[in-house]
């Protein structure tokens, strides 16, 4: 079996500053981590790779520093990793994204599963991975938090709603997004993280030639949203002192309760 | 060709593993003070203890300088679980590695690599510390192997270790000349425990007095050659002060960015702590012994790891990290004032770990003997 884990870096705390040109992030220069959903999909395609027997190749696009969420997921159990890297996909939104993460996997080529994160902490959008699929015309399964089963050309999967679960059987090859289940992300080992490091690691850098796009069709080029415009909200509090006796400041109270709307 | 580098991933995939695992847990693990075994074992599954190991020998493939950022980030989670990892991946296991037998090796270096095993190091006794050459701790030969008798104390993983690495003496008349190392399971008959030390700090850690009463080991348990123990042991004994010297870095970031946090949190007279002078002075001196530290421990690991002499290096850097591992504990007691005083605060801790460091590797007091000969005097 060959699993496709598609993983995105993103800030490892709110200390985020935006490009005020672009409106989009700056993440040069600031400490990132595997985004939590990306590296609980990484773990499923180890589980799977140690008890069913697969190759798993690990995808994502971004600055050079990305390679070291590549090294981190070769210190996990993953065979390969490709970064996607290229000034012409900056600024991509998730359609361009999606697009050239698509256009990667058909090089990469044989593949049964595909395991994205549900939505990276940075964007939240969770459209990429169905995204994703919608490229490469795959079945999806959206919010798996269990795999049972992947036997006979079909993978069957615990998917999560609000209010339960359902129980879902997709022909193969499919694409599952996946959030966090009863299994912790493993910490890598340190020996494949030092040979991550060593230039016959199996990792791979592509840019838009190697996947066989064009500057117009990726990046912000590509990309059908623009941002027009970013800010960071501010909260501030105010408060007041109730003054008076005990039975006015009690209706007081109320009545300012009634006027927020919060009684 | 972009690849990661080997050093800020290591230090930055054991820095969430502290940040995770040890820190949520570390005042909890203090208090009750027992071995952390959890942690231990999730350490080894990371290959944590086979860092200074060669990868074709059942290590990581790593050097010194990657095994001290190992143990300044776990140490900046709790010292003592940063002890107990310094004792397996260097001083319990390191003879074993280059000394034991292929038979020895299987049995319990792979089982220490995986933490099934724990090793451990007896140097000290009731009456020779610092002074080695005075070590009462007899090896004496008889058909088919040796015969150990004497007494170990300040024994680290004592209580928990499946195997010892204990320095005796051959022959007493040779003084230095005449130490070696021996390797002495715990289950041979002879080998007897006292119950576990109780310590000011580095709660986890377990400690205690290790006896050989006649304890017969076969010829292969001699570990140095004859003539070797005291070549042996200032091989290592740099890379033990360089490791001593990450320890203390650990605690230092740990006392500093505690302190911090709080003068900036603290009120007093309307305004935070932090921005008094005489705390921002505090800070500023922290800061400074702490990146001091830094480059000389930093400095001696990548000397060890070019295969130069770094004795010299390796033993100020001890010396000074530590003196500011002290120092940055106490002033973060300050800072804290009243909550320094209080055990439900972590300031009260670092101030009792950081003397765990003080005599492990050499007394300071030796140690400035040391360095001023090295020095001309």
């Amino acid at each position: 079996m060959n699993i496709v884990v598609l993983i995105k870096q993103v800030p490892g705390n709110s200390d985020v500053k935006l490009d005020p040109k672009t409106g989009n992030l700056i993440r040069e220069g600031i400490d990132a981590i595997i985004n939590p959903d990306d590296l609980q999909a990484l773990e499923t395609a180890i589980t799977l790779k140690e008890t069913l027997g697969a190759k798993v190749t690990v995808l994502t696009m971004g600055p050079p520093q990305a390679i070291d969420a590549l090294s981190e997921a070769i210190g996990m159990g993953a065979d390969g990793a490709i970064l996607l890297s290229d000034r012409a996909f900056a600024g991509a939104d998730t359609w361009a994204t999606s697009f050239t993460l698509g256009k990667a996997i058909q090089r990469i080529g044989k593949f049964d599963l595909i395991l994205a994160g549900r939505q990276a902490i940075d964007g939240d959008t969770a459209q990429v991975g169905p995204q994703v699929a919608e490229c490469l015309d795959l079945p999806q399964v959206t919010y798996v938090f269990d795999i049972e089963t992947v036997e006979n050309g079909y993978v069957r999967v615990k998917r999560r709603l609000e209010d339960g679960y359902e129980r879902i059987q997709c022909s193969l090859p499919a694409l599952l997004t996946i959030i966090g289940g009863p299994v912790k992300p493993r910490y890598p080992e340190v020996a494949s993280l030092l040979s991550a490091c060593h230039a016959k690691a199996p990792i791979q850098v592509w840019n838009a030639a190697d996947i066989g796009v064009t500057t117009a069709d990726v990046g912000m080029s590509g990309s059908f949203t623009q941002v027009v415009k970013t800010f960071a909200p501010k909260f501030e509090r105010h408060g007041e002192l109730l003054e008076g006796s005990a039975v006015e400041v009690v209706h007081n109270l109320i009545e300012r309760l009634k006027q927020n709307k919060l009684i | 060709m972009i690849r990661s580098n080997p050093e800020e991933l290591i230090r930055k995939n054991i820095a969430r593993f502290v940040d995770n695992e040890i820190i949520p847990i570390a005042q909890e693990l203090d208090n009750k003070g027992e071995f952390p075994r959890d942690i231990f074992k999730k350490l080894s599954k990371m290959g944590i203890f086979g860092i200074r190991y060669p990868r074709h020998r059942g290590g990581s493939g790593g050097n010194t300088t990657l095994f001290c950022i190992i143990c300044e980030e776990i140490s900046r989670g709790l010292l003592s679980v940063a002890s107990i990892v310094a004792m397996q991946s260097l001083m319990g296991t390191n003879f074993l590695f280059h000394y034991g037998t292929g038979e020895m090796f299987e049995e319990f270096f792979l089982p220490a690599m995986r933490g099934e095993k724990i090793g451990c190091f007896c140097m000290t006794e009731p009456d020779a510390g610092s002074d080695l050459g005075a070590i009462t701790t007899r090896a004496t030969e008889v058909d088919d192997g040796y015969l150990i008798n004497g007494m170990k104390t300040w024994v680290t993983d004592g209580p928990e270790a499946s195997f010892y690495t204990v320095m005796c003496q051959t022959d007493p008349s040779k003084r230095l000349r005449g130490i070696g190392y021996f390797f002495i399971p715990r289950n041979l008959p002879g080998v007897s425990l006292s119950s576990r030390f109780q310590c000011l700090g580095t709660r986890t850690t377990p400690i205690c007095e290790v006896a050989f009463k006649d304890v017969f080991i076969p010829k292969e348990y001699r570990l140095t050659p004859e003539g070797e123990g005291l070549n042996a042991f200032l091989k290592i004994i740099a890379e033990i002060r360089a490791m001593t010297a990450a320890l203390a870095l650990g605690l230092q970031r740990a006392a500093m960015a505690d302190s911090i946090k709080y003068a900036n949190e603290r009120m007093a007279s309307g305004k935070p702590i932090g921005k008094f002078q005489l705390v921002q002075s505090k800070i500023a001196n922290m800061a400074t012994n702490l990146e001091a530290s830094k480059l000389m421990t930093y400095r001696a690991t990548a000397m060890i790891d070019e295969g130069k002499e770094a004795l010299k290096e390796a033993t100020m850097a001890k010396y000074f990290a530590t003196e500011s591992a002290c120092s940055a504990s106490d002033e973060c007691t300050r800072i804290f004032a009243g909550y320094g005083y209080s055990m439900e605060y972590t300031a009260q801790r670092y101030f009792r770990d950081a003397r765990f460091l003080l005599n492990g590797g050499g007394t300071h007091e030796v140690l400035q003997c040391n360095i001023a000969r090295w020095v001309g005097i």
